[in-house]
């Protein structure tokens, strides 16, 4: 489709295609194209840098270009691959050179027009060229040239090409690989929500792995704005893949088109092998349904059958499409991300897990920063929107993350929402990401996500979880500081005040002992959670103060973060696992005025990752600052458990019944090639980390060299654990 | 009560409240702190007295909230200061009380609100005043101009003789925070009645004008909200003389409360009425018929002020017929007007004509 439009495009004049089209483009005003270009300059090196695995440093400049009021020299260098000397002048010297038009997976570089919009903006605005200086690893030298563009033919008009030495980064230190690219643009510098600025506090926020540096300087060379935000993570995203269309996406136009192009020999492969998610039954079914014989080619295909085929997509049972291919930035990371800069405040961050409208695979994350002292208490909250890694600036009222938010009742989770609509009020952060294969936007302009009814409920569930997380934080800080006011009472302000009473009347002190009691009359938990650097473990103590009249026995539960790898130690009082991430001990009867404690350490966590827990109890009475256990919940949350084993293993059972179909010399077992056959069918690429001949070496248990279908079964299960992305060296040579 | 008290009846009404807590202590209850409650709830007129007197609701401070406890605490601290300075013949201002309790840990002070509302507390719950606690108000009296004179007891402890006409400048004589006779002595007069003025330009313009010679009067000056000595020297005054007393303020809600602190005693003073309240005093203007029957320049009421009047018509103090219509009628018309605004009709029409109008209404002036 792009290919076209570019053909169609080379006819007319390329500079008018940009001038009509550029407000979806981004170059409709001159505050906003400055962020424009910035974006696409910044989403070029962070897409370059994911892909070849390198931890970007990136920097950005706006300088003032002096006597001439309305222009501003942009400079955007990054520690990227660079681009091989072949490619540069394509990649800045043609509209839609871009990567990324065939292949359906999550990238940013899915806004503008890409790199090339930037020469064009910055030379129709200043008669200037753009000054590219670039170097690859391979090369000794780097790569400098001024380049502009021929509109008519779309291409690019080369000056000043030349190998220079002495390309050096911030710290003057020389560059190994990178690009440099310097563009003068008629622009306005700002600040603010809509500036660039905040473009870059944003994109630092949800690419933890990046270290972006920002200065802006006036026409006097003076700093008027900078910020450096330093890496907070050396992990790189998890490398995207490329996925097969699934079928319950596709448009009767594309799936006749699919069908034209098709290289298959017949049905019976197009299907298997066009699409992820048609299990070898499904293949059958459908073909049965359209009344299609499996030997047929695709090419021969009626209308009306296709039309068929689009029907019974949804009628017959799939598989999901694969959801592995997604990068999401992952709850932790954006928790250190959201954290910079913020003092003393409270921040939540969740990822869900990922799920799949008209499929598409999807993702939804959010954050919530509450008691931002940046953002006023009065007005509404600060909103940060995100797709693919991208920040969305314009068009906030109409995009779907925002109605997320209002959608929910944030009053209930101790936000001032008034009137529950619109959004809530507060000294608040929301951030939510989508990251998915197909972003849908309103518009071209790509600034607001269009309205989904599964994302929305991702969206809302989401929303809702870290909104209960921050309910809990509330309740817990109140009652702490309740606790906290008790204590300072019965500890301090008592005791001084029988001290002077005594000594102003010359009497003899009291006894306090009874008084404590009948002040408290309750019994108070106190709980903490820290991290110990040395030892790399979280220290937990949970304290449990009678200042009751009567003794006391309790089991008292404990919320941790259980998962694999991480582990209970120092735990003296023993216990036992209760379900999934609470853990209960039984205490000794503790009578008043004693306190009875509960000490353990968890091993295997980040810093981050733990930082309070939550306290339960089984036993009569309350005890303020733990919760009564709500048995119910204990066992919702075994059922879930057991839940989420089954669905792991009949999707694995779907697979293993898939490869046993595919067990084409009906000998029950499977060779290697029909396994091979078999996964990639049903997944797509699913499962890439283990090639077949690992899940063979390691799970034909008979050593038959072929595997039966328990085999199979087991052999599926195990291998979603990721492993190592390895990628090729940039292959290009030099000149 | 307005008999001075003895050190040692001043000493031992404290120990009293120590002992309340020590007390319960003893029995081991948590310590407390009983008074009576400070709000226009429990505000009840004294037939005999004449004035407003707190009624029999009490409060109970228990140290079983962390802010009662500290309140307590902070009460023991106070009470070994003021026997502190009893011992040592000192007195201190509220204000030094309060920087003073920076140092008293726990039991320091947020602001000196607290720090002043706990003297008044101690006052009330021990039935002594504050200048037996030696404890003064940083904010002196008003100033006072017309034909009276007074004996004023000075820093060497002389007695010294001043006719607040003749002996004194333009800004009149101005009232010590102690007006009680060891200080000052009541010793003649030659005028028909006192006339107390809310705000200083007004104050000003009669002193000009020479209208406390024209209509034989004493003029005082209430500074907005007035002192304890100043309300206690005009009760001094009128008592001692058989004066009447009128009072001249804005007309808004504030200024009736003005009126109101002086005429039947205020709500935070409530222990101290029938010493700080003039029974007879007299409500001279302005009142809203005033702002329509002289025409004059007003500004609408906020809501502050209309919170404020309807506040009012639920006190006590402004149960009678005639305060209800007044505070009804602002309501109605949303106006209220300074007393300022007379100079719409020139500068000397307060003079010449407001004032003698209304006093004739009461007999006054002529
Ligand atoms: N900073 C960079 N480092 C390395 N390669 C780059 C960089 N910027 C652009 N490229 C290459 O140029 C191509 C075209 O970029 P662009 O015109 O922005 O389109 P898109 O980002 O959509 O691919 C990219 O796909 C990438 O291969
Ligand atoms: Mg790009």
């Amino acid at each position: 489709m792009a290919r076209r439009a570019t053909s169609t495009m080379k006819q007319a004049s390329i500079s008018e295609f940009f001038e009509k089209n550029k407000h979806f483009l981004g170059y409709d005003s001159v505050q906003r194209s400055i962020i424009t270009a910035v974006k696409e300059a910044i989403d070029n090196s962070l897409d370059a840098c994911e892909e070849h695995r390198i931890l970007p440093t990136i920097s950005i400049e706006l300088r003032r270009i002096p006597n001439k009021s309305d222009r501003i020299l942009m400079i955007a260098q990054d520690n990227g691959p660079g681009i091989p000397a072949k490619s540069i002048e394509k990649v800045f010297g043609s509209l839609l050179f871009g990567s990324r038009f065939h292949t359906i997976r999550q990238t940013r570089g899915q806004q503008g027009i890409g790199i090339t919009g930037v020469v064009m903006y910055s030379q129709l605005t200043t008669g200037k060229t753009t000054h590219v200086v670039s170097k690859i690893a391979k090369d000794a030298t780097a790569l400098k040239m001024d380049i502009g563009l021929d509109t008519k033919k779309n291409a690019a008009i080369v000056s000043n090409r030349e190998r220079i030495h002495g390309f050096v980064d911030h710290n003057g230190l020389p560059v190994e690989h990178g690009l440099r690219i310097e563009a003068p643009m008629k622009a306005k510098f700002q600040r603010g929500k809509k500036s660039v600025g905040q473009y870059l506090r944003m994109t630092a926020i949800v690419n933890p792995h990046a270290t972006i540096r920002f200065h802006a300087y006036n026409e006097d060379n003076e700093l008027i704005d900078s910020f450096v935000s330093e890496r907070v993570t050396d992990r790189l995203p998890r490398p995207v893949r490329e996925i097969k269309p699934h079928p319950h996406g596709i448009e009767i136009g594309s799936l006749n088109r699919l069908l034209r192009d098709s290289s298959e020999r017949n049905m019976r492969g197009f299907l298997r092998h066009t699409f992820s998610g048609i299990p070898m039954r499904a293949m059958k079914e459908i073909l049965q349904r359209s009344d299609i014989d499996q030997k047929i080619a695709p090419g021969e295909v009626s209308p009306e059958a296709s039309q068929q085929i689009l029907t019974s997509f949804s009628e017959v049972r799939l598989m999901p499409p694969p959801t592995d291919c997604l990068s999401p930035i992952e709850d932790l990371l954006i928790k250190k991300g959201l954290e910079k800069g913020v003092d003393s405040a409270f921040v939540s961050t969740l990822t869900r897990a990922p799920s799949v409208a008209n499929g598409n695979p999807f993702q939804v994350e959010v954050g919530l920063i509450y008691g931002n002292a940046d953002v006023s208490a009065e007005g509404p909250i600060e909103v940060l929107r995100f797709a693919n890694r991208v920040p969305l600036m314009y068009q906030q009222g109409g995009c779907l993350l925002t109605k997320g938010i209002e959608s929910v009742s944030w009053k209930g989770y101790g936000l001032d929402h008034p009137g529950g609509k619109g959004l809530p009020k507060g000294a608040a952060t929301i951030l939510v990401h989508l990251a998915s294969t197909n972003v849908q936007f309103t518009s071209e302009a790509k600034e607001a996500v269009a309205e989904n009814e599964v994302v929305m409920t991702e969206i809302r569930k989401a929303l809702q979880e870290i909104g209960r997380h921050l309910k809990n934080h509330k309740k817990k800080s109140a009652q702490k500081a309740k606790t906290k006011e008790k204590f300072e009472l019965v500890n301090e302000i008592l005791p001084a005040i029988a001290t002077k009473a005594s000594n102003l009347l010359g009497r003899s002190e009291p006894d306090l002992g009874p008084i404590i009691t009948k002040i408290m009359n309750a019994v108070f938990c106190e709980d903490e959670v820290v991290w110990d650097k040395e030892a790399k473990v979280h220290r937990c103590e949970i304290k449990i103060h009678n200042y009751s009249a009567r003794p006391r026995a309790y089991s008292i539960l404990a919320q941790y973060p259980e998962k694999e790898g991480v582990e209970i130690i120092e735990n003296d009082l023993g216990g036992k696992r209760e379900v999934r991430g609470i853990w209960c001990w039984k205490l000794d009867t503790i009578s008043p005025n004693e306190e009875g404690v509960i000490r353990f350490a968890l091993k295997g966590l980040a810093h981050n990752e733990w930082n309070s827990t939550e306290v339960f109890f089984r036993g009569a009475g309350d005890i303020i600052g733990a919760s009564k256990i709500d048995e119910e919940i204990l066992i919702e949350i075994q059922k879930e458990e057991e839940r989420a084993l089954e669905v792991v293993k009949e999707q694995a059972s779907m697979i293993a019944e898939d490869a046993m179909e595919s067990d084409q010399d009906n000998s029950g077992d499977l060779d290697q090639r029909e396994l091979e056959d078999a996964m990639e069918g049903v997944l797509g690429d699913a499962i890439p980390q283990k090639l077949p001949e690992e899940v063979m070496d390691t799970h034909d248990l008979d050593n038959s060299g072929t595997l039966d279908q328990n085999e199979v079964e087991t052999a599926i299960l195990e291998s979603t654990e990721p492993k190592e992305w390895k990628f090729d060296q940039y292959e290009e040579s030099g000149e | 009560m307005s008999e001075a008290k003895n050190r040692e009846e001043v000493i031992q009404s404290l120990n009293e409240v120590v002992a309340e807590m020590h007390d319960r202590m003893l029995k081991g209850t948590p310590p407390t702190m009983t008074l009576p409650v400070r709000a226009k709830t429990n505000i009840e007129f004294n037939q005999r007295l004449g004035v407003y007197k707190y009624g029999k609701k009490q409060t109970i401070r228990d140290a079983s909230s962390l802010g009662s406890a500290r309140q307590l605490l902070r009460a023991l601290h106070v009470i070994e200061f003021i026997e502190e300075m009893i011992d040592s013949e000192k007195s201190s201002t509220l204000r030094e009380m309060y920087y003073i309790s920076e140092g008293w840990g726990l039991g320091k002070f947020e602001n000196q609100n607290g720090s002043n509302n706990l003297a008044e507390d101690l006052e009330i719950v021990t039935k002594c005043m504050r200048e037996d606690f030696k404890l003064r108000p940083e904010e002196d009296g008003a100033r006072m101009i017309g034909n009276v004179t007074i004996e004023e007891r000075n820093r060497r402890g002389e007695w010294m003789t001043i006719n607040c006409r003749d002996d004194v400048g333009d800004s009149g004589y101005g009232l010590p925070y102690n007006v009680e006779p060891e200080k000052i002595r009541l010793i003649d007069e030659d005028v028909d009645y006192i006339m107390a003025i809310e705000t200083g330009g007004m104050f000003d313009r009669l002193v000009e004008n020479g209208f406390d010679e024209d209509s034989r009067c004493a003029l005082i000056h209430l500074k907005g909200q007035p002192a304890r000595s100043t309300r206690r020297m005009i009760k001094r005054m009128s008592e001692a003389w058989n004066k009447p007393v009128m009072v001249f303020a804005d007309c808004d809600p504030w200024s009736f409360r003005i009126f109101a602190s002086i005429a039947y005693g205020a709500i935070k003073t409530a222990h101290i009425s029938e010493y700080l309240a003039t029974t007879g005093a007299e409500y001279l203007g302005i009142t809203a018929d005033d702002i329509e029957a002289y025409d004059l320049p007003s500004d609408k009421l906020t809501p502050k002020d209309i919170e404020a009047l309807k506040a009012e018509l639920s006190d006590p103090r402004f149960s009678t017929g005639a305060w209800q219509d007044q505070i009804n009628m602002m309501l109605e018309n949303g106006k209220k007007a300074e007393q300022q605004s007379l100079a719409k009709y020139g500068l000397d029409y307060v003079t010449d004509e407001y004032l003698p109008q209304k006093l004739a209404e009461f007999g006054l002036g002529g």
